[in-house]
């Protein structure tokens, strides 16, 4: 495997950490969007994501990793194997997986995004099987698209019919396959250089806006553990390891309470009062208002969601749902907190 | 100045980058080589030959396949049974790998090649891994498309050989001289490899570099990790344990400068911004150079350049006692020619022109979109082999054919079907603005509405804009080709309107634009937003019968190119003459006396649409 920079060794960057931590602990939230210009650590953060994740359990030998608590989503290879094997209702035979952060490089095929015929049975037993593709490997981890802003539309289309369903349905060379891909969507890029559709747009729960810092002390502590990590990344690594594993428990806690957090109606009034008054359409804004609200309080170790966890998470939450005017140009995330402001002066 | 000797120090620093790339192939990512195919370049090239580094050349017409490694698709049909053969990237390992014309290097494998490189493993299968270093060779013109800004950002040293005379280097015969002895013993490089990772830096110096790339204007954290990571490199080649100021100013010099995108000073940086009517163009700007120069004097005295090596800046750094950033701005300023201020000014918009290369990508050879059915044809270059038409081509002919040891299917090359695709052309809306006095200031904002409005239609198209003004003297690029709706609102806002009508030469900027555009396989419509009363010549000069003469002229070099043009007439009386240009352009005329953004942005969407069915 690549050695990647030690989470927990990023210096700054509150926001992106933040929203990449809260996206760890509830998936459900959506992904990230991750919006600045190069070099400022937005693909180190995500990559380094993989070392915040404990491994998962996953059902031996299935390519899609399926999960063994949930077989009712399970792939159709293994839904198969228990009638195929014998009549005995057996316990499925696990292993751990480590979670993937899946790199979808801009120049990518449809091929290697959906998945395409197995060549190398192709060829040598002349056997049409289905060899899986990136969505697969992504299925229970999380998919980077760097530069998203520039990716091509057709398989702009393809992702957001995938990350909508779940499900990767692959109707081409004759192959007829649905596999489970749930995944997710972490993407990043410069605005400068294009836009980005809404309707991708609406799939990323959280947006954040990174700039590089600009003060000079802080400029010089990223380039020291930069290149501390350049010389000996091994060793870097494992400096790191105690603090990483510290970020790691964290994490896990906060999903175990995650449940147990409470949202009351007050908070739940002040979501919609929020979004009513920015504005944004669909209820999908408010829900990932709450659950980013309940994962950022159950990774603070409260048991109920308050108005601070509100004021820290709305930025990101709304910030990219907002409609445009194309004749203001006031920066958006300032927009929502000054409406937030309003709210809860009123 | 010492300009004469500029060249030399370029030349030497050119040179002394081989030896870095000897030590440390892949810490600094690589070199991006700007220089024209000659003399001056192959004489570098054959110098990075000497180097005793493995070379991997990348050409342009690769596929996947062989850059990531793949099925080696000949042999396992000869063999019958599966053979895989390792990708350039793998084989890199340790060494270089160089691509020529890297400016034409297409996205596709651009996006994993800079994957490779940040991880240092490869993007598929087993993540194999692999380090190594980029020689890219960068031969473009300033005009047109550069190196992709993704690859080049990460490739730490910049050299620019443009300006270095081929006598100079290869002497009058311009015979090939034999290569210097540049290459660093096996065991002295080892034994400078050993030392590199124990190479201190101070703080100071640290945030001396982090300063001076800020004040620089270069933003991005990346290029200071790769200035320093170049200076250690520095320092161990003349057996330092420390780094040095000098190892300091060699970074500042080739990673730093060529990447700065202001000045040092804000103050000098305005100075330099082009006045608002260039009269005396040369005296104007000779004034100007000259100004700047003062300016840099005082700030910060740039020290003389040095005659042979670099030893002499912190000689000169020693009496004024200026800090250590000021020192690496200054060696960094020395290092450019002498109009540096001028010339960053138009290179931040160049840079800005050169968006991610399309270049190379033309619509024949189109590698993605929508799926058509597989064809007969030959696998290599761009053309994929469809595998599941392939077979079912060889089954009706296994009877026939000897069936191979192993079993498998015998496929003869006969059977190939390769892969077709569609793709759609993309277009992009080329708007020549009249900001001039007598097309009325509110005609300008309605038509920035337009603009503005036609932009936010066009995120799901995919489609861009690019943007050309005309007024006073002379025309110029507003915003180079773009979809980013934040970059077109900032260009526009900034546009003041007022002077003369230089039609003419807002068409030839347009038409220009429009063959750039039309090299990179995109469709150029152009939109004229005049009233066309044209009163200064292609020179600048006032003179209505000889601008309307020229602006005639370019019509109908817009008519031979066979693009599609509107032209919307905002005088308030719609004028017959205007009209006839108009259709000299070979293109439609629309009046629109009561401008109204939502019926141009309509009209240019009309246009458009046109456009593609008929492309």
């Amino acid at each position: 495997m690549a050695s990647t920079f030690p989470f927990a060794a990023i210096v700054g960057q509150d926001e992106m950490t933040l929203a990449i931590q809260v996206v760890a602990i509830d998936p459900a939230v959506g992904g990230v969007l991750v919006l600045g210009d190069r070099g400022t650590g937005k693909s180190t953060a995500v990559r380094a994501l993989a070392d915040l994740l404990p491994p998962i359990q996953v059902v031996k030998g299935c390519p899609y990793k399926c999960d063994p608590a949930a077989p009712a989503q399970a792939c159709a290879i293994c839904q198969d194997t228990p009638v195929a094997a014998g009549a005995k209702p057996r316990k499925r035979a696990t292993e751990t997986r480590p979670v993937r952060v899946v790199d979808l490089p801009l120049g990518s095929t449809e091929d290697r995004i959906v998945g395409a015929l197995d060549l190398e049975k192709a060829l040598s037993q002349g056997v049409k099987e289905f060899a899986p593709g990136l969505l697969a490997q992504a299925h229970r981890g999380f998919l980077y698209i760097d530069e998203v802003n520039l990716l091509e539309d057709h398989l702009v289309d393809l992702l957001i019919d995938v990350a909508a369903s779940g499900e990767n349905l692959v109707e081409r060379e004759g192959l007829s396959v649905r596999h489970p891909a749930r995944f997710v969507l972490v993407g990043s890029g410069n605005p400068e250089e294009g836009e980005l559709r809404p309707q991708l747009l609406d799939r990323f729960g959280l947006s954040v806006q990174v700039k590089t810092p600009q003060d000079i002390d802080l400029r010089v502590a990223v380039i020291k553990r930069r290149d501390a990590f350049d010389r000996d990344p091994e060793g870097y690594k494992a400096q790191w390891q105690a603090e990483n594993d510290r970020l790691q428990k964290r994490i896990v806690k906060a999903r175990k309470s995650l449940d147990a957090v409470v949202v009351d109606d007050e908070m739940l009034t002040l979501c919609a009062r929020l979004c009513q008054a920015l504005g944004t359409d669909g209820l999908r804004a408010e829900l990932t208002l709450m659950r980013a609200m309940r994962a950022l309080a159950a990774l603070q170790g409260h048991k109920k969601v308050k108005r601070d966890h509100l004021k820290a998470i709305a930025p990101m939450a709304l910030s990219h749902r907002l409609r445009r005017n194309p004749l203001d140009d006031t920066d958006s995330s300032q927009r929502v907190k000054r409406c937030l402001d309003d709210l809860l002066a009123a | 100045m010492a300009d004469t000797m500029q060249w030399l120090d370029t030349w030497n620093d050119a040179m002394t980058s081989l030896q870095l790339l000897q030590i440390d192939p892949s810490g600094f990512g690589g070199i991006v080589v700007r220089a024209p195919y000659g003399p001056v370049r192959a004489q570098w090239l054959q110098q990075l030959g000497t180097m005793g580094l493995s070379i991997t050349k990348l050409p342009g017409h690769l596929d996947r396949e062989r850059l990531l490694g793949g099925i080696d698709l000949s042999a396992t049909l000869q063999q019958g049974q599966l053979r895989w053969q390792a990708g350039l990237l793998a084989q890199a390992d340790g060494g270089v790998v160089c691509i020529p014309m890297a400016e034409r290097f297409p996205d596709a494998l651009t996006a994993p090649l800079v994957q490779t490189l940040d991880t240092r493993s490869l993007p598929d299968g087993d993540h194999h891994r692999t380090a190594f270093g980029v020689v890219a060779l960068d031969e473009s013109d300033a005009e047109e498309a550069t190196l992709n800004p993704a690859l080049r950002e990460r490739l730490g040293l910049w050299i620019d050989l443009h300006d270095i005379a081929p006598a100079d280097i290869v002497g009058q015969a311009w015979e090939p001289v034999a290569p210097l002895d540049l290459r660093l013993s096996e065991a002295a490089c080892e034994a400078m490899r050993q030392a590199l990772p124990r190479v201190s830096v101070s703080d100071s110096q640290l945030s001396a570099l982090c300063a001076a790339a800020l004040a620089l204007g270069i933003t991005s954290l990346r290029v200071p990790t790769l200035a320093l990571r170049v200076a250690c490199a520095h320092a161990v080649l003349n057996g330092r344990v420390e780094v040095a100021d000098e190892d300091m100013a060699f970074a500042a010099r080739r990673v730093l400068a060529p990447r700065a995108l202001q000045g040092p000073e804000t103050t000098a940086h305005a100075e330099t911004e082009p006045n608002e009517a260039p009269d005396s163009d040369t005296e104007s700007n000779a004034d100007e150079r000259d100004n700047t120069h003062h300016d840099n004097g005082d700030e910060a005295p740039p020290p003389p350049v040095p005659e042979a090596s670099s030893n002499d800046l912190t000689d000169a750094a020693t009496p004024p006692e200026p800090t250590p950033e000021e020192i690496l701005v200054a060696a960094a300023l020395a290092s450019l020619p002498n109009d540096v201020l001028d010339r960053l000014l138009t290179r931040s918009a160049r840079s800005a022109a050169s968006r991610t290369g399309r270049s190379g990508q033309f619509r024949t050879g189109a590698q993605r979109g929508r799926p058509l059915p597989p064809r007969p044809g030959s696998v290599g270059g761009h053309a994929r082999l469809h595998v599941l038409a392939t077979l079912r081509a060889a089954a009706p002919k296994q009877r026939l054919r000897s069936k191979p040891p192993s079993g498998g299917v015998a496929i003869r090359s006969e059977d190939f079907h390769v892969r077709r695709y569609q793709q759609s052309s993309a277009s992009c809306v080329l708007l020549a603005l009249d900001a001039s006095g007598s097309a009325a200031l509110q005609r300008l904002a309605e038509a920035k509405g337009a603009v503005e409005l036609l932009l936010q239609q066009s995120y799901a198209r995919r489609d861009s804009v690019c943007i050309v003004s005309f007024k006073g003297a002379k025309a110029e690029l507003l915003l180079p080709m773009t979809r980013s709706l934040v970059r077109a609102k900032r260009a526009m806002t900034g546009l003041p309107g007022g002077g003369g009508t230089p039609l003419a030469s807002g068409l030839k900027l347009a038409y220009e634009q429009a063959m750039l555009l039309q090299r990179q396989g995109i469709t150029p419509l152009l939109v004229i937003l005049s009233d066309g009363r044209a009163n200064v010549t292609l020179d600048g000069l006032g003179g209505r019968t000889q601008a309307l003469a020229d602006a005639q002229s370019w019509c109908d070099q817009w008519r031979a190119s066979g693009h599609q043009s509107l032209w919307i007439d905002t005088s308030v009386q719609p004028d017959p003459q205007v009209q006839t240009l108009a259709y000299a352009m070979g293109g439609r005329y629309m009046p629109m006396p009561q401008a109204h953004a939502h019926r141009m942005a309509a009209a240019m969407d009309h246009l458009r649409q046109q456009n593609r069915d008929h492309v």
